[in-house]
């Protein structure tokens, strides 16, 4: 295209004249030289794409895609630019054209993976958070939730392939043992996750909830990332900002709490700390056990957050010191014997997640437990303390939205030592140190919004085993319509036996306990209601089997015992169709036998219930600025061995039933008054019996009934959340 | 020498043009945007804001456009798209001035878009945080009007609530109008919206 140019007469002055020219040249090309650019955006199937953004980059040039996917502009650049075409569910498209020579081209848009509405993998997992793409619960559920008391793991116990073990408190998951549940903050592991505890007398979660903003529990095949667990994860993730400065104070018939959170520009922390006394309730509600002293703790939390450019820094810090007295009755003695326990625990966390380089994620930290127990049985005295640190680095590369790749190297440090003083003098000490150092790396792989993959490994060297294991983890997910999903999942689990086996291992060679698990999932998500079904395999092996009564230095052990699991999960949540009405329904069919311990067969351990079912439910009354909660959890019966009968483990407890009820009344915005009461009907549920060792004069054992120390549970309490801006306030906390 | 004014003048005259071409843009997305062409409005801000990378107002635009459209959505699945938009647009200039009362403010009816949506949900999240964000606007900029009514409004949805007195609200909200009255935008294309949505308030405050 020939330029035109304007002569301007009378101008003396060359260089003004020039420079007119110029000027003029440059607009008339900018005249001249409009093309139009054309064509139509469609999605991978040809469906047209309406709304999407078309433009040359780093110009004005463009348009919006019509209902037809049609799209048509004028440009006025020349050769060749960089096409863009964007939409928020796809991803964005950039091409370089000859804009001489675009007109009715179609363009093609993938769809984004990263959209909210792309397949997710999900099986094994849980997840309760404001992340969570789809999460089960709420964060607020697991303080709300009636019959939770605060406790984040009695939150989790309403969600299935968990069991209500009501005289132990920990999560029992899918037919495994408690221990068998790995606990983690912001990543990295918290060695001892639950308060101490003595025989019969449930314990509950150290975190309070309100520090956390995500938590993923995941009930099998969960990602390379994590060891030392044969069932189970639960992931703990801390605030990563507080909302506001603010000061809370709690009143409660169990003790009192103060917490208060400061804000800098990058910076934040939190305080709190809580002094639980059981005294007034034991006076209150008839008890089931002799208390000498009630239960008391004083405890404290701290968690101190930095913002660098490119990450962020925390630092969290629990103490915490528990004390109780009680004269328990034993079958095998006519005098109760007494326990007398004192405990001191201390956990720090610091974790650093940051970006850097190009698309390159890191995740490290490390954490150090102490525990401390003193424990007078009568006039035995067991002293034990427990060291335990975890070294953590983890690097992940985004190569695109559709492939992630993660590595990163693990260290476990355990040391563990125990004091056993006889009344008559005599010193018993056991103790072990076990060092744990594991590689994993793992692939994030999305084939299309469909179909995703992880595909992970994890080795593994434990140097007090002298042992090496490689384990395997692979999961699947495929989305076969728009709110419906499947997903599998198979790993290869190992975990360091127990410590109350290796301690001994001194004079014993123990071998890590191992499990495979297979799940298989299925997920349907619309407009506020979920429903989750999942079926499973699990198969263990390796585990630690023993020749006495209990578990001694003299005993002969091997890692001969097996066992397996299968079972379906059942969860159906809705908040949409009632109003104000919020329920979730957790139903949990296991089928499990296991040859470990001393037993003599392959049977139904003791703590497995083969049916479970949980009902919850949070109705919120405007008029009376209350939400009230009713949560029923039902069980069917367990198993217990009975001495008087030939075959082992034949007997069952009746059913379980528990109706707990909360009430949570706003007095004005930042004050709340809350009421709570647990088994409401007063059901006289039965854990299981506890038989003499030895039989008496007629050779029959005798019994005695495992119950819950008291029928009961109330608890009424006053928050007070003081801030700035007087809207905050503690629901979250209860 | 010749050389050098040459370049400079035209320099100067992409520059000029440049200008008038950002007035024009602005000019004629927000036409688009008169006409309830909120897409093809909220598309051309886009754009400008991907030319023009040292003016925050077209990624402004883009967040204010697809969050009153969001509003006045009622289907979940649009809702997330406009607000995702409108958070993403945002972001990137809250990145390069943390301290704009007008960003702050933005990034308040955002949360408070999430909040109307699901109070349930995201009240018990989102409220502390969003009287933060006008704590923080107020304390920068306490003659902007956009702040004063915005802070007013949220309260007053909390206020009513609690059947607490809504008067000291009604107060702020007759003092924004007044502040409507003699504020003065920074450009021509600066935010200066709100004057009729706060004279509508006031109305439902008697």
């Amino acid at each position: 295209m020939k330029p035109t140019i304007i002569q301007q007469p009378n101008h003396s002055n060359r260089t003004l004249k020039s420079i007119f020219t110029l000027a003029i040249l440059l607009f008339s090309v900018t005249l001249f030289s409009q093309v139009t650019i054309s064509g139509k955006v469609v999605d991978e199937k040809g469906k047209p794409v309406s709304g999407a953004n078309i433009f040359i980059e780093g110009t004005y040039d463009g348009a919006s895609s019509n209902e037809t996917g049609s799209f048509s502009f004028t440009t006025t650049t020349i050769g060749n630019q960089t096409l863009v075409v964007s939409f928020l569910i796809f991803e964005t498209s950039k091409t370089v054209i000859d804009v001489a020579n675009f007109q009715n081209r179609t363009i093609k848009l993938r769809e984004s993976v990263t959209s909210l509405d792309a397949v997710v993998i999900t099986a094994g997992t849980l997840e309760a958070g404001d992340k969570a793409r789809v999460s089960v619960l709420k964060p607020l559920d697991i303080v709300t939730t009636a019959g939770s008391a605060g406790n984040i793991i009695a939150a989790l116990q309403t969600l299935p392939g968990t069991q209500t073990v009501g005289e132990d408190g920990r999560l029992f998951v899918r037919g495994g043992e408690a221990n068998e549940t790995q606990t983690f903050v912001d990543g990295i592991r918290v060695a001892q996750p639950y308060g101490a505890t003595t025989n019969n007398l449930p314990t509950r979660g150290r975190f309070s909830p309100f520090l956390f903003s995500g938590i993923s529990f995941s009930t099998g095949g969960y990602s390379a990332e994590y060891g030392e667990a044969l069932s189970s994860v639960l992931l703990l993730n801390t605030q990563d900002e507080p909302d506001q400065n603010k000061t809370e104070i709690a009143l409660m018939t169990v003790g009192l709490g103060l917490g208060n959170t400061q804000k800098w520009k990058k910076s934040s922390l939190s305080v709190n700390a809580n002094y639980i006394n059981l005294a007034p309730y034991q006076a209150v509600i008839p008890q089931n056990v002799d208390w000498n002293s009630p239960f008391q703790s004083l405890s404290g939390e701290t968690v101190y957050r930095y913002n660098f450019n490119n990450g962020i820094l925390k630092v969290y810090a629990a103490f915490d010191s528990s004390k109780f007295d009680i004269n328990q009755e034993n079958i095998n003695s006519p005098e109760k014997i007494r326990v007398d326990l004192n405990n001191n625990n201390f956990y720090l966390n610091s974790s650093y997640k940051g970006v850097f380089g190009n698309n390159w994620q890191i995740t490290s930290g490390l954490s150090y437990g102490y525990s401390n127990n003193k424990i007078n049985l009568d006039s035995d005295k067991v002293a034990n303390d427990e060291n335990a640190a975890h070294l953590k680095l983890k690097l992940k590369k985004s190569f695109s939205d559709r492939l992630k790749l993660s590595f990163g190297a693990d260290y476990f440090v355990t040391q563990f030592n125990e004091d056993f003083k006889e009344n008559s003098g005599s010193v018993f000490t056991n103790g072990y140190d076990a060092n744990i150092a594991a590689i994993y790396t793992e692939a994030d792989i999305f084939f299309s919004k469909k179909w995703a993959a992880k595909i992970g490994v994890r080795a593994s060297n434990n140097d007090l085993l002298n042992e090496t294991a490689i384990s395997p983890r692979v999961s699947f997910a495929y989305k076969m319509a728009k709110n419906s999903q499947f997903s599998f999942a198979y790993g290869d689990f190992t975990q360091t036996p127990n410590a109350e086996y290796i301690k001994y291992s001194k004079n014993h060679q123990f071998e890590s306990e191992k499990a495979s698990h297979y799940i298989l999932n299925f997920q349907y998500n619309k407009n506020g209601k979920t429903f989750r079904a999942e079926t499973y395999f699990k198969d263990y092996s390796n585990l630690v089997k023993f020749d006495t009564g209990m578990a001694t230095f003299n005993s002969v052990y091997d890692n001969t015992g097996s066992g397996y699991a299968k079972g379906l999960d059942l969860f159906w949540r809705d908040g949409k169709s009632i109003k104000n009405l919020e329920y979730w329904v957790s139903y949990s069919y296991i089928d499990t036998e296991r040859d470990y311990k001393n037993f003599s067969s392959q049977v139904t351990p003791s703590f497995v219930a083969d049916h479970s079912l949980s009902i919850v439910t949070k109705y919120w009354i405007n008029d009376w600025k209350s939400q009230i909660g009713f949560t029923n959890s039902y069980s069917s019966g367990r198993p217990y061995n009975n001495p008087n009968e030939a075959e082992f483990m034949n007997g069952k407890t009746k059913a379980y039933n528990s109706l707990s009820f909360n009430w949570a009344y706003l007095l004005s915005q930042q004050k709340i008054l809350y009421f709570s009461v647990s088994n409401v009907l007063g059901s006289q549920n039965v854990f299981g019996y506890e038989y003499a060792n030895n039989p008496d004069n007629a050779g029959f054992y005798n019994r005695k009934e495992i119950v819950p120390t008291a029928d009961r549970f109330f608890f009424v309490g006053f928050f007070w959340t003081i801030s700035n801006d007087k809207k905050d306030n503690q629901l979250k906390n209860l | 020498m010749t050389k050098i004014i040459t370049t400079i003048a035209l320099f100067v005259c992409s520059l000029l043009s440049a200008q008038g071409q950002f007035e024009q843009g602005m000019g004629k997305a927000f036409q688009l945007w008169g006409e309830g062409k909120n897409t093809e409005a909220s598309d051309l801000f886009e754009r400008i804001a991907g030319a023009e990378k040292t003016s925050w107002l077209p990624n402004y635009y883009v967040a204010l456009v697809n969050t009153t459209t969001a509003f006045r959505t009622k289907d979940k699945e649009q809702m997330n798209l406009l607000l995702t938009k409108a958070q993403n647009s945002l972001d990137t200039e809250m990145g390069k001035n943390p301290n704009n009362a007008e960003l702050l403010v933005m990034q308040a009816m955002i949360h408070t878009a999430w909040i109307a949506f699901d109070p349930m949900t995201n009240g018990q999240k989102l409220s502390g945080t969003v009287m933060e964000l006008y704590g923080k606007a107020q304390a920068i900029a306490p003659e902007n009007p956009r702040v004063v009514f915005g802070k007013a409004e949220f309260e007053i949805g909390g206020a009513k609530f609690w059947g607490t007195d809504t008067k000291p609200m009604c107060v702020q909200i007759e003092k924004a109008i007044g502040l409507f009255a003699t504020f003065k935008p920074e450009t021509p294309f600066s935010p200066k919206w709100g004057l009729e949505r706060a004279t509508a308030a006031l109305k439902n405050c008697k």
